[in-house]
């Protein structure tokens, strides 16, 4: 997961966790705000009946001699204040104020009122009973109002939030991403790297691209080192093979060299061949593995099949193999190097007919494997034993498998590997001891 | 045919120049790169055969250089020890006839040369009677045994085209291997492959004639030897 994906991810998580608590605490919250608001008033509206009935008497509201109580209501019936007479103060504490949740029935309609209950102070001759209430409804409208707002605040904040951050997590990462995009990936070889710094003012970016840089730079001069050394070894090696190699055929066509010289010179010429052979390997591997090779051809696996049997045509025919080659469908390699392509699949092949028995068979078959393409080249060999075959690809290792065995193992395989490797494709072997052996290229 | 050595190594300069004035070459020696274009300047030149590392030039400038020139008709054969692959396309791009990486073949060498020279000379029908009755049709890939048609597989017809091209020279089996099998690395250089083809030859075409003219020179390997 990227890295802003992840920002973004926390972000909206922790978002979403801040409303859902907030879902939970505000509703209570408000409520208790929008009761204590509602008692606050039925207090202030308490205070100013006081201060009338101490201004204007009490028989300005009730007459006396009647024992009448008073009502008033407004007209939606919100609210109501009562005046009661009672006989006397009720018991425990005389002139406590209570407010309490009660039904109460206004003008011949039942509701659930908040109540403000006091009675005042002794009025010879009578007690009197104030009674202020407020509709619950009202209040619940209030706190439904004000549960709206709130989380609608909350949530268009979270929302909001949520984008900005984003929004600037993505513009502060850009650098990142370039520097992703251009410098790590597709760059599969340091004379590839693009080293133009990245624009950025964040410290932390300009450090990573400038380390970046100075590392890869510390990679290519070394890849460059490697070329020219591996150009002078080549040229310092095969020069004096080359000398020798005229000098042996030039002494070959000497009409007065005798025959058991001429045995000798023909012998010397093998172990040249040799040593050729190896320094060839040897640069041939290494220049692949140093990018020596371009890969601009469109291969197809059919067609340098088809290259590559005509050339050992001969050989399957003198060991009497029969060779089954099936591919379906043929598999082109987009972008592949031609003649290390055919060095490859010839080297398999060829392996597969020095490592057969008289008579016996060679399958190829190719088709879709595991989201790939996979090309198999089965033998009807001896097989290799299972202790070698983690050592098969190591370049230059022999294993003694009685003097009968062809040599050849010690460079083909190698050359496979790197060549396989070079173009993305994987090389692997199974064996069986007596059976025969299967490489597998496993193009991806 | 007039021919331009140019190599700064002077052993391996010495041995192609006695091969190919064996093989009935005239053969003109440059060291340096300064001397070489001095002498493709004076003299016509049949081949120049250029190595590519000069210890006062790139060899490959000199070839652009000779190029340059309307008048040169000389064929060039790049020698390179370098193996750099750009080397091989830029040479080729430039007007190199032909490429040989080092070491090579002296046989290899001549072969090429013999090649260019019927190219360029517009050889089109090229026969090379042999043995009694046997002509080989080079450019049709077909051996016949007065008119009749012998079949060989392709390694067959390339191993014997090989040794009629260098008739009367014993040629080894690794010479023989590595014109048939070229660049292929393998180091089974013991194989018995040679010995294999050179005996289908011998029965596919002891069937039409005596095969005595292929002659097997015991533990070095085949010449065909043919008077005139």
């Amino acid at each position: 997961m990227r890295l802003e994906a992840k920002l973004a991810l926390f972000n909206a998580l922790s978002k979403l966790l801040l409303v859902l608590l907030g879902a939970v605490v505000i509703p209570p919250v408000v409520s208790r705000v929008a009761v204590a608001h509602t008692d606050q008033r039925l207090h202030e509206k308490m205070g100013e009946v006081l201060a009338l009935v101490k201004r204007d008497g009490i028989s300005a509201f009730v007459r006396e001699e009647h024992s009448e109580a008073y009502a008033d209501y407004n007209l939606l019936k919100q609210e109501y204040i009562t005046l009661t007479p009672v006989a006397s103060l009720p018991a425990g504490r005389p002139d406590a104020v209570r407010i309490f949740n009660e039904q109460r029935q206004v003008d011949n309609e039942i509701e659930d009122f908040r109540i403000l209950g006091y009675t005042l102070p002794s009025q010879n001759p009578r007690t009197y009973h104030l009674e202020i209430g407020s509709s619950l409804a009202t209040v619940e409208l209030l706190t439904d109002t004000l549960r709206h707002m709130a989380l609608w605040v909350l949530v268009i904040g979270a929302a909001l939030t949520i984008l900005t951050d984003a929004a600037f997590a993505h513009y502060l990462l850009r650098p990142l991403r370039q520097l992703i995009a251009n410098k790590l990936r597709g760059v599969h070889h340091p004379s590839a790297f693009p080293y133009a710094p990245i624009q950025t003012d964040t410290t932390d970016f300009r450090r990573l691209d400038e380390s970046l840089n100075e590392m890869m730079r510390k990679v290519q001069s070394a890849f460059e080192k490697e070329r020219e050394f591996m150009s002078n070894v080549s040229h310092e090696l095969l020069t004096p093979v080359s000398i020798l190699q005229s000098r042996f055929e030039n002494m070959l066509q000497d009409p007065e060299l005798g025959h058991a010289h001429s045995l000798k010179i023909v012998d010397s010429q093998k172990t040249l061949y040799r040593l050729r052979n190896t320094v060839k390997t040897l640069l041939l591997i290494a220049n692949i593995e140093n990018e020596q090779y371009l890969r601009e051809d469109k291969v197809s696996l059919q067609s340098v099949l088809a290259e590559v049997t005509n050339e050992l045509d001969d050989r399957l025919a003198q060991r009497d193999l029969a060779l089954r080659l099936e591919l379906r469908p043929d598999y082109v390699l987009p972008a592949a190097n031609h003649a290390l392509v055919f060095t490859l699949l010839f080297n398999l092949l060829s392996n597969a007919i020095k490592y057969n028995r008289e008579g016996g068979s060679i399958t190829v078959l190719g088709g879709p494997h595991g989201g790939g393409y996979r090309l198999s080249v089965a033998d009807s060999g001896p097989g290799i034993a299972a202790e070698n075959l983690p050592h098969l690809f190591d370049r230059f290792r022999r294993f003694n498998s009685g003097a009968a065995s062809p040599e050849g193992y010690g460079l083909g395989l190698p050359i496979a590997k790197t060549i396989a490797e070079f173009h993305g494709a994987h090389l692997s072997v199974s064996s069986e001891l007596g059976r025969g052996s299967t490489f597998f290229l496993d193009f991806t | 045919m007039h021919v331009l050595i140019v190599e700064d190594e002077k052993s391996l300069h010495q041995e192609v120049r006695q091969f190919l004035t064996q093989a009935q070459y005239l053969v003109d020696s440059a060291y340096t790169r300064a001397e070489a274009s001095e002498k493709i300047f004076v003299n016509g030149y049949d081949f120049v055969l250029l190595d590519l590392g000069l210890p006062d030039g790139d060899g490959l400038s000199l070839l652009r250089e000779a190029k340059e020139n309307e008048r040169q008709e000389a064929s060039f054969i790049i020698l390179t020890a370098r193996g750099a692959l750009d080397d091989r396309i830029k040479g080729l791009d430039l007007g190199a006839d032909d490429y040989l990486p080092k070491p090579f073949s002296l046989l290899e060498l001549l072969s090429r040369m013999q090649a260019i020279t019927r190219r360029k000379f517009g050889l089109k029908r090229q026969e090379i009677p042999f043995g009694r009755g046997f002509q080989l049709d080079v450019t049709g890939r077909v051996l016949r045994h007065e008119g009749q048609e012998v079949t060989l597989t392709k390694k067959e017809f390339d191993l014997l085209h090989y040794l009629l091209l260098h008739k009367n020279r014993v040629l080894t089996r690794l010479q023989l291997g590595e014109h048939l099998w070229g660049n292929v690395l393998e180091d089974d250089s013991d194989s018995n492959y040679i010995d294999v083809h050179i005996k289908n030859i011998r029965k596919k075409l002891g069937q039409y004639a005596p095969t005595d003219f292929l002659e097997t020179v015991r533990g070095i390997g085949y010449r065909v030897a043919e008077a005139g």
